[in-house]
């Protein structure tokens, strides 16, 4: 018997809206608004409504695919880092740094999106930074 | 309030309670468990809205058995409650209430519309005899500028402490293909207000719930008003099952087979 309210932010997009996820049984049964949430003041979108179905989805992917001969082949992160970074080294190698891009995200934190930059113009070496927010 | 929660859970008089907590500044319903009895002490009544009716109904269909405690912090609560009982969704006997009210569901002030809605809309704090002043045309042409504004979130049916049904038929797989849009209005919201005949018990959170500022209580309070002209029934306060109760003690209906 286990049941508990846990407070947490929407993943969607860049609003944030406060969510509260009901947890019965360790197992996330409902999404509600946070009713007091400066952000979204007790409303919701219909994916937000709807976060708790994702969570629990049997089509979820769970760990790392690589994409071998054209197949996708269950992994562990470091080897699909792994295999990442050496595809990318290849086509830097061949091809020059900027025919790599790098697309942020709205729905991930300031710092995150920082560090992706970063990781494009250190890293890669190339100024191709564009985010899914410029439509 | 606290010392009679921590008795009613030490006694086992309730299993579970579920009231508020406040977490991180925010007023937050919360489970208040024997084993974790110390959290009693935090119960508090709050303002915040939340349908904990509609946990209650959630904790049951889960464990039947259980016994659930539920503060009632709001004057509607008690009606909710009530309503769930008359449509067999929670069990009288498994339920106990304390009663805590610091919130009502009329909001304080009435809101002022902004212009813009004044002239073509409907206003939340309007009655339902405001609505009627003016000629069939006009009322017609104000509720569908409002319900224009709908984006099909599905908020007012989630957060309803009397929606219930098993399958909704807002998007039931048979009326709404997967991959097609949500019913159009005014379909959307005149299914919603047939359904909320004899259940809606004018607490407030779908208004509160919807992104868009549709006045669906004023919608609900119309239909409300007829249930009780038409059917004497007064939603939430009458013993007796709801006049739009079809389910009864054999099937009357044929059901007809779809063909795939």
């Amino acid at each position: 018997m286990d049941y508990k309210f846990v407070p947490s932010v929407c993943p969607y997009c860049g609003t944030g809206c406060g969510v509260l996820f009901e947890v019965i049984d360790g197992k996330i049964v409902g999404t509600l608004p946070n009713k007091t949430h400066p952000v979204n003041e007790g409303k919701l979108c219909i994916k937000g409504w709807n976060m708790h179905e994702y969570v629990n989805s049997f089509m979820r992917l769970k760990q790392p695919l690589v994409k071998t001969f054209g197949r996708f082949i269950k992994t562990e992160w470091d080897e699909a880092i792994q295999v990442t970074a050496d595809r990318f080294k290849k086509i830097i190698d061949k091809h020059g740094p900027d025919s790599v891009g790098v697309l942020v995200s709205a729905k991930i934190t300031n710092e995150e999106n920082y560090l992706a930059q970063k990781f494009a113009r250190a890293v890669i070496g190339t100024n191709n930074v564009d985010h899914c927010a410029r439509l | 309030m606290q010392a009679q929660v921590e008795q009613w859970l030490k006694e086992g008089k309730v299993d579970i309670f579920i009231g508020y907590k406040k977490v991180d500044g925010h007023v937050m319903p919360h489970f208040f468990t024997k084993e974790n009895i110390d959290e009693v002490k935090d119960l508090v009544a709050g303002q915040a809205h939340y349908s904990l009716e509609k946990v209650a109904t959630k904790v049951a269909a889960e464990h039947p058995d259980m016994k659930i405690g539920i503060l009632l912090a709001r004057d509607c609560n008690q009606q909710a409650l009530h309503v769930l009982y008359v449509w067999n969704q929670l069990n009288p006997n498994q339920i106990q209430t304390l009663e805590a009210f610091e919130a009502s569901s009329d909001s304080e002030q009435p809101e002022v519309s902004a212009p813009y809605k004044q002239q073509m809309g409907l206003g939340k704090s309007m009655a339902p005899k405001d609505m009627e002043a003016f000629d069939h045309a006009e009322r017609f042409s104000r509720w569908m500028y409002e319900f224009s504004k709908c984006l099909k979130c599905y908020g007012c049916r989630n957060i309803c402490p009397v929606c219930f049904c098993k399958e909704c038929s807002l998007e039931h797989k048979d009326l709404v293909r997967a991959g097609n849009l949500p019913p159009e209005i005014p379909i959307f919201h005149l299914v919603r207000a047939v359904h909320m005949a004899g259940r809606c018990i004018d607490c407030g959170l779908c208004e509160e719930a919807c992104p868009s500022d549709i006045p669906l209580r004023l919608l609900y309070r119309k239909v409300d008003e007829i249930v009780q002209d038409v059917f004497d029934y007064e939603t939430g306060t009458s013993p007796d099952q709801s006049p739009f109760s079809v389910l009864g003690e054999k099937v009357v209906l044929e059901p007809i087979p779809i063909n795939e």
